[in-house]
């Protein structure tokens, strides 16, 4: 009854106009991700329950896929590897914070050590891939000359089913740094100097001022890595698939996406391969919300 | 020319409505050029192809790419059609292969690699060429027979059947020896007729090796070298049907026991992680390793070494025959494509035209696929190695294809490398890694004849 006797206000044209305008500058990335992203993504969920080699159309097989996952032993110790390789998470985050902590010091050479950080993040992973599996060289490699020179007979690294997987790490660990220290450079320059004042007015440490100002100002942060580094490392793919081609000895360097690779591209079975994607885009879900759920509860205790 | 394929018996019959034409303009090959291209495409004069796009998606090197714009250019020439050339890197090639046909845009000729011929043509997407090679005059039984068989296919087995495929190559994966290493060890060379035994090798080997003077007897990739000791001696990966996994069988397992025992017993090679990475391959163009696998892609990289090397066969274990790979490449055309004929005549031009063959045994990276030019004037040719006769015998005699060429993957086959790093270890006896792996092996193998519906 108000619709009929409210009329609604004319727009003007120019009003009208700009709202177009608007739209169709959304329009553009909307459809972009309408097309290669949520299209792809709902395709795989049905490619999932399917038979399909990306030859002939996908034949209908229900679970048998997911049934399969679970039994195969490579997908299971593809997913270990996978989360093995997170260990350089941490590690990356503690040696980018104290990176940006002395970078955040009045000291020469500031802007020239903060570009030499970053250059790893903005050289190309294939480029920086062939020249670490050089470096690991078990016998003219860089890594293994210089621990010769302090006297330790390094291990052939790519090739030892022990040392593949730290050597991914401390590769992807040097490969990120550089990013998360500009964060965390950031973050610190933002923490108000007045606490800092406040607590050495009390006495307190430069220990206490680090655990109690600066690490929990730089939180969110350091949340922002844990979530953004978590579901990038369950993709790691260029490094393994240039560093080690075949998975590595003994199926050790092999990582989840690169078996789904595998599967869908050398096995004929992009069926297959769908499942445990969506296996893993579950996987890396669930992961994701239980770390907002843990954030949004630490920082509700914070407050109160 | 005598005895190859000329470019006129290539045009000669294929069919198409200007086979005068073109053969007017074959008449005028390379003195005339400015009568062809774009020009004579669109004039009456024009070849069969005028107007026509054809694509063609490859990988390849430099030396590749040269020698095949030289023959894209003579096919161009000759028929008037316009060729798009993809190229690719070698580890991109079946990703983006795969997409294209997912997408329905297959390129109208393409490599083929061996493993995919029962997929492929199985499932319509190369195209049956048999016809249209006949109507085309070329005679096939001018390229090595291995090459034109590897891209056969009869509905369910590789090798007979209906041609789906020329070959880009065929690649003899020929074992090698470090000559002056040998003379100046004072040891006797090799004979080039009478392969090793096994025994034999072995001592060899131990008596080329000196860790303290960087210098080992060899250094084999097990990948790609325990074939040879594997069928010398009477096993092999599956039988012949690709239906049962023989790897449990006692020749097997002796085969690949001493295979690891170069390294464990006699420590002929460098050391024992080095077995899966390139350290051997660096070794060996150092000059510190004696013996080492040779394939005529090394060839132009191996002309530059400073000591002298050549060709041998494969040491032999009981049946005393020697044995080793032969790998190929394929060129195939598109079932979809618009221009059937004239995309086979492309894929012909690339096997087997003899400019382009030329060209590409010059570049050292590959033997030619025109039997008697192999025999003929690459066999005269000047430069290492001098053996080359050992690449056509494994050509044309004693070379297989690697186990899953003929499967419909190779998923079966690969599982057979992924634990293998303990027995050349010592860590796992030959026959207790075979006996405990057959099952998984014949599971996947089941699974991709099923999957194969053969």
């Amino acid at each position: 009854m108000s619709a009929t006797t409210e009329q609604p206000r004319r727009r003007s044209r120019l009003y009208r106009r700009e709202h177009l305008v608007a739209a169709s500058f959304i329009a553009l990335p909307l459809i972009g991700f309408l097309a290669f992203a949520i299209g792809p993504f709902l395709y795989s969920i049905y490619a999932s329950f399917t038979n399909w080699n990306m030859l002939t159309a996908p034949t209908w097989i229900g679970l048998a896929n997911y049934v399969r996952a679970f039994s195969d032993p490579y997908f299971i110790q593809s997913l270990g590897n996978t989360f093995f390789y997170m260990i350089g998470i941490p590690i990356g985050l503690v040696v980018s914070l104290a990176l940006a902590l002395a970078m955040n010091r009045r000291m020469p050479g500031r802007a020239f050590f903060r570009s030499i950080y970053y250059v790893p993040v903005v050289s190309s992973l294939a480029a920086v891939s062939i020249l670490w599996q050089w470096a690991y060289n078990g016998d003219f490699g860089l890594v293994n000359q210089v621990l010769a020179l302090v006297g330790i007979d390094g291990p052939n690294w790519l090739a030892d089913k022990a040392t593949v997987k730290p050597a991914l790490i401390i590769m992807a660990v040097w490969k990120g740094l550089g990013y998360s220290m500009l964060l965390y450079l950031a973050a610190l320059q933002s923490v108000p100097r007045s606490l800092y004042e406040a607590a050495e007015l009390d006495g307190a440490s430069s220990f206490r001022r680090f655990f109690h100002i600066t690490l929990p100002m730089v939180q969110p942060v350091t949340f922002f890595l844990v979530v953004t580094s978590i579901i990038a490392g369950s993709q790691i793919f260029t490094e393994i698939n240039i560093m080690t081609p075949t998975g590595g000895p003994e199926f050790s360097s092999a990582s989840i996406v690169w078996y789904i690779w595998r599967q869908a591209f050398s096995s004929l079975s992009m069926g297959y391969a769908s499942a445990m994607a969506v296996l893993l885009g579950v996987l890396v879900f669930l992961i994701t919300a239980f770390q907002f759920w843990i954030n949004a509860r630490n920082s509700h205790d914070g407050v109160e | 020319m005598m005895g190859s394929i000329s470019r006129r018996t290539l045009l000669a019959g294929t069919g198409i409505a200007a086979m005068a034409t073109g053969l007017a303009a074959c008449g005028a090959d390379g003195t005339n050029n400015g009568n062809s291209g774009e020009s004579s495409g669109s004039s009456t004069t024009g070849g069969g192809g005028a107007g026509v796009e054809l694509t063609y998606m490859f990988r390849g090197g430099e030396d590749e790419r040269k020698a095949y714009d030289q023959a894209i250019a003579a096919f161009e020439e000759q028929t008037g059609a316009k060729v798009k050339v993809i190229v690719t890197d070698a580890d991109q090639y079946r990703t983006k292969l795969q997409a294209a046909i997912t997408g329905g845009q297959v390129p109208d000729v393409f490599y083929l690699e061996q493993g995919s011929v029962m997929a492929f043509a199985k499932t319509g997407v190369v195209k049956d060429i048999t016809g249209d090679i006949e109507a085309a005059g070329l005679d096939v039984s001018k390229v090595w027979k291995y090459g034109v068989d590897s891209y056969r296919f009869d509905g369910t087995r590789v090798g007979q059947g209906a041609i789906y495929g020329l070959p880009k190559d065929v690649g003899p994966f020929s074992f090698g020896y470090n000559k002056t290493m040998f003379e100046e060890l004072g040891i006797p060379l090799p004979d080039k007729d009478k392969p090793y035994t096994w025994a034999e090798f072995r001592d060899v080997a131990k008596q080329l090796t000196s860790p303290e003077d960087e210098r080992w007897g060899t250094g084999l990739n097990v990948a790609w070298n325990l074939q040879a000791w594997v069928w010398s001696n009477g096993g092999d990966w599956a039988d012949e049907e690709r239906r049962t996994v023989t790897i449990d069988t006692p020749e097997f397992a002796e085969a690949l026991q001493d295979f690891a025992d170069i390294q464990i017993i006699d420590g002929s090679t460098p050391s024992i992680e080095q077995a899966q990475t390139m350290d051997t391959y660096q070794r060996w163009m150092r000059g510190q390793i004696g013996f080492f696998p040779v394939g005529p892609w090394d060839v132009s990289t191996y002309q530059g070494l400073d000591f002298e090397w050549d060709l041998i066969p494969y040491p032999v274990g009981k049946t005393g025959e020697t044995a080793t790979w032969l790998g190929s490449l394929g060129i195939s055309v598109s079932n979809s494509t618009e221009h059937a004929e004239l995309a086979t005549q492309l894929a012909m031009y690339l096997s087997a035209d003899e400019e382009c063959q030329r060209s590409l045994y010059q570049a050292g990276i590959q033997i030619p696929n025109l039997v008697d030019m192999a025999k003929g004037e690459y066999l005269e040719a000047e430069g290492a190695p001098a053996n080359k006769e050992e690449f056509i015998q494994i050509a044309e005699d004693y070379g297989r294809a690697l186990p899953a060429a003929a499967t419909w993957t190779p998923e079966w086959y690969d599982d057979f490398w992924v634990g293998i790093q303990p027995v050349l270890d010592g860590e796992v006896t030959a026959a207790d890694y075979v006996a405990q792996l057959q099952p998984q092996m014949q599971a996947k193998l089941d699974a991709a004849n099923m999957d194969a519906g053969i």
